[in-house]
């Protein structure tokens, strides 16, 4: 049997894919490297209205370098996704927007990310407002092993967002609405988080994170764990959070980068390869790698 | 990550699943090509056995076209084919429909074959010039999709302008005889039609080029004159 | 047709590897019960052997008497009088009440032997008597008393289970009596409470547990306050604060060498250091629990650092992630999970001290106190201690004690390990 793609198809998408990089010195035999066609990060990977700014990251574990020079904006209410191969860095980028990587010694951020006018690296920024700023969803759903009201109060608690009983009260319902789970769980507010379903636990949690009412919410692969229906619910609740939130999302569906996001942003072995606008990079990416990952060539 | 694991998708499946699809229309486009084929010669040369068996054929066509609509349909569902993938299989589809299109206006001249030869006039010499034109056009378009050639396409588009202006010139001269000669406006009448399903099987076949293109580029370039088409793929 | 063969051949070879799968299955759990049997044919010959000597203690044979409290005797004619009280002569009224039922008995020797039927103890269950009631003076009233530890013992095993007589180290004579006042139901065996009540003594039948028992709850009481507090934050700080470096790799494998270190080097350093340096007294809970604190204390350490590592990561990620300072995630997260684990930990720690004995023995522990001690700053003794304190001893009413001291350590031990599994019931979340 022969290959769709014929030694022709190959050429026309090399050209097709090269506009204005350096894309059209790649010979054939460069070819057999993937990382040397990574070169200057190709597309729009700046917002005209930015949240956050990132330029020219590099993160060090060690000795071992995870992510080189990636520049990248997240605009005002905007959801950019991060997909990329396993290992590929998107969720090791994604952890340094509110520093969640501190918690990591050997970890060593270079460059600049900023939140507005908050330098985030700076060495006399405390992680703690910083976190307030920017929330964070995990993968696996995380709820606290206490009750329902605890967990979404807890945020607020700490932050000392409340002063009265009624005023927690209602932060808490709030943002159990703005999850989507308020209908679902109000009659059982002092049952424990953990004996909620994945679905619900995930949800939780996000509740759990725009009680503090963040600015941007970082959502680390947040229905990896869950179900299809389950997952529906959520990117939902993506959509939704997107007209009063700064979003990014890591996810490996690209499917759901797909449905959710405004802008995706595609990394290769720690390098940002191409970010365009979501139904540009599905259509037609502009680089040859984003292309290959996103048909499902990538062995 | 070598060469050959960037052709390939993962799934194996899935490259046989759009191999097979490309050869299908590849096949169908044989079996409209070889239509049209037919339909010309039995034009100019009044062999209504020919006619006849380019009507039968058909119905194979449009078989045909079912097949690959139920084949584009299961690989969408599916696989959610995405970019190149995605361009592929929504510009066979397209393109399945022209190629219909195409076998229909086929049947078309073969019935116009038929009609005139009932009349009892002799072959028409008129349509061979633009009938060589567009089997042309459509033996190169076929070319362009299996080899994903987008210079091919282009060629097909610009062969089209030329069809145009040929079938411009042929209507002149038919309605010249007309009004030289009003007994032969049934005749004249038989051959603007002949004529006029020829120029839009060649608009077809610029149809299909044009789906080539975005298949290849991602560029959709209906509906825009071949220099913007030119300057959009950047080979002005 | 291969293909079918060779599944057919695959299908037959596993049957018939299955039968030897399931005999070696079978032989490894019988190794399991083997083993499990084992232990619990150790444990039923440990708590046999040790019951049936140790029962006998919980019971005292009592003499009954016909007491008169003939004031010229005891000299003494105010019972009020707490001097004259103290000084009065009860032994005296004992022996006239022994001699006038014993009237044969008459040399020198035999009235000894006469006399040493009832324990030099029971002129004290006298003297309260007639303290709580003066009226009893001039008065002639039946008064059970403590009989001696050797007739506590013959009359225990008199007769053992091939009915010959066994004598203990009581002479004929006085066995004649004994088997006298046996016949006119003057002698009884009662509930020891003495046994529970009182502290030391050289006198088997008047000594009594509650000073060692009181002695070692109070070195445990300083042991607890001192090593749990100290112990999960030296193991919060070493999992959640320190940084990876050579010298908390130096801490950690010295924390582990500590807890394999034999128990009497615990001694000596705290005879060095508090008793030596310090200049505390001897046999002080106060000092034992310092010393058993030293002890303990890797062993909570490393038991907490357990519980704090199986404390899931991604509730730490959840904590830090809402902004949460790394003080407030320990507190409101990290210990309250980990506080099951690091509750079992502590509480084998602390049955561990509570057993000990080797390093009670280097800061003078091992006195002998009769006194029940009140205070961390009494001088005491501990359980463990007194068990080795009466098991030296060649009396054998001190033999069923010493069992019977164990007993209670046992009973001691076993509610500290039910409570440790109840608080973990009680703590335990599952997340």
């Amino acid at each position: 049997m022969q290959a769709v793609n014929t030694p022709i198809q190959k050429n026309e998408k090399l050209n097709a894919n090269t506009n204005g990089t350096d894309q059209k010195k790649t010979s054939t035999d460069e070819m057999n490297n993937s990382a040397a066609k990574v070169g200057k990060t190709v597309g729009k990977p700046f917002a005209t209205n930015p949240k956050m700014t990132m330029r020219n990251v590099d993160v060090f574990y060690g000795d071992k370098q995870a992510i080189h020079d990636v520049s990248l904006d997240i605009g005002k209410n905007e959801v950019v996704a991060m997909i990329g191969p396993s290992g590929c860095g998107k969720s090791t980028f994604l952890r340094c927007l509110n520093r969640m990587n501190d918690t990591i010694e050997i970890c060593q951020v270079k460059g600049e990310i900023k939140l507005e006018e908050m330098d985030v690296y700076h060495p006399k920024q405390d992680v703690v407002p910083l976190r307030a700023r920017v929330g964070i969803v995990f993968q696996k759903p995380n709820p606290f092993p206490k009750s329902i009201y605890d967990n979404v109060a807890y945020g607020p608690r700490i932050h000392g967002l409340v002063e009265r009983k009624t005023d927690l009260d209602e932060i808490v319902e709030k943002s159990l609405r703005r999850a989507s789970l308020w209908e679902e769980v109000k009659d059982r507010l002092h049952a424990p988080g953990t004996g909620l379903s994945g679905g619900q636990q995930q949800r939780l949690c996000i509740a759990r994170t725009i009680a503090v009412s963040p600015e941007v919410i970082l959502m680390d692969e947040p229905c990896s764990a869950l179900d299809p229906i389950a997952t529906a619910k959520i990117e939902e609740l993506i959509t939704e959070l997107s007209e009063k939130f700064t979003i990014a999302i890591v996810t490996h569906s690209m499917q759901q980068a797909a449905r959710v996001s405004h802008r995706t942003a595609y990394f290769h072995m720690g390098k940002l390869v191409e970010v365009n606008d979501t139904k540009r990079v599905f259509t037609n990416p502009e680089h040859e790698l984003t292309e290959a990952y996103i048909t499902g060539r990538f062995g | 990550m070598d060469k050959k694991s960037m052709e390939r998708h993962i799934s194996h499946k899935f490259d046989e699943d759009l191999e097979q699809i490309k050869n299908m229309v590849l096949k169908m486009g044989g079996v409209v090509e070889q239509q049209i084929v037919d339909a010309v010669k039995a034009v100019e040369t009044a062999d209504s056995d020919l006619a006849e068996k380019v009507i039968r054929v058909e119905d194979d066509v449009d078989l045909k076209e079912v097949e690959l609509d139920e084949a584009c349909t299961s690989v969408l569902a599916c696989r959610q084919p995405a970019a190149s993938d995605l361009r592929m299989v929504l510009a066979i589809t397209k393109m399945t429909r022209d190629l219909e299109r195409m076998g229909d206006e086929a049947q078309k001249v073969a019935k116009m074959a038929i009609a005139m030869q009932d009349s009892g006039s002799k072959g028409y010499e008129e349509a061979r010039h633009i009938g060589a034109l567009v089997q042309k056009m459509v033996n190169t378009v076929l070319d362009a999709f299996a080899r994903f050639d987008v210079d091919q396409a282009l060629e097909v588009a610009r062969t089209d302008k030329e069809v145009d202006r040929e079938y411009k010139s042929a209507m002149r001269e038919i309605v010249t005889y007309m009004m030289e000669d009003p007994r032969s406006i049934t005749r004249s009448m038989n051959i603007l039609w002949t004529l006029r399903a020829i120029e839009r099987i060649g608009d077809h076949a610029r149809n299909i080029a044009e789906h080539v293109i975005f298949l290849v580029k991602g560029t959709d370039v209906r509906h825009t004159s071949l220099q913007e088409i030119e300057r959009r793929i950047g080979k002005a | 047709m291969t293909n079918s063969n060779q599944a057919l051949s695959t299908a037959e070879k596993v049957n018939q590897s299955l039968q030897k799968r399931y005999r070696a299955e079978k032989r490894f759990k019988a190794y399991g019960i083997g083993a499990i049997a084992f232990g619990l044919l150790c444990l039923v010959v440990l708590f046999t052997d040790i019951i049936s000597k140790g029962h006998s203690a919980f019971f005292q044979t009592y003499v009954k008497l016909e007491i008169t409290f003939d004031p010229v005797e005891m000299g003494l004619d105010d019972p009020s009088d707490t001097k004259q009280l103290a000084m009065a002569d009860f032994d005296s009224i004992i022996r006239n009440a022994l001699k006038e039922q014993f009237p044969e008995a008459s040399g020198r020797r035999d009235r000894r032997a006469l006399y040493a039927i009832v324990s030099n103890g029971a002129s004290f269950t006298l003297r309260e008597q007639l303290k709580d009631d003066p009226a009893l003076l001039n008065q002639t009233v039946s008064v059970w008393m403590l009989a001696d530890d050797d007739i506590d013992t013959y009359v225990k095993n008199r007769e053992d289970a091939d009915g010959e007589t066994f004598a203990g180290r009581i002479s004929e004579k006085q066995m004649g009596w004994v088997n006298t006042l046996i016949e006119n139901n003057q002698i009884e065996s009662r509930f020891n409470t003495t046994f529970f009540s009182s502290g030391d003594s050289r006198e088997p039948e008047q000594a009594g547990i509650l000073g060692a028992l009181m002695g070692s709850l109070l070195t445990l009481f300083v042991t607890i306050l001192l090593s749990f507090p100290i112990g999960v934050a030296a193991a919060v700080y070493l999992e959640e604060y320190a940084p990876q470096n050579k010298f908390t790799d130096f801490i950690e494998v010295n924390i582990n060498n500590l807890a394999a270190v034999p128990s009497i080097i615990f001694g000596l350093l705290g005879l060095a250091i508090f008793i030596g340096f310090f200049e505390m007294q001897r046999s002080l809970p106060l000092v034992g629990g310092l010393v058993l604190t030293l002890m303990t204390l890797p062993t909570i350490i490393i038991s907490s650092r357990a519980a704090i590592k199986a404390v899931p990561p991604s509730v730490r990620d959840a904590a830090l992630g809402l902004g949460a300072s790394k003080m407030q995630m320990v507190l409101h997260h990290v210990i309250p999970l980990a506080m099951p684990g690091m509750l079992t930990g502590a509480i084998i720690g602390f049955a561990q001290a509570l057993g000990e004995t080797a390093p009670l023995l280097m800061i003078g522990m091992v006195a002998f106190v009769v006194d029940i001690p009140g205070a961390i700053t009494d001088p005491s003794t501990a359980l463990p201690v007194q068990i080795f304190l009466w098991s030296d001893s060649p009396e054998r009413a001190f033999v069923e004690r010493t069992s019977a001291a164990i007993m209670v350590l046992l009973a001691v031990l076993i509610s500290m390990n039910t409570l440790a599994i109840w608080l973990r019931r009680r703590l335990e979340r599952r997340w």
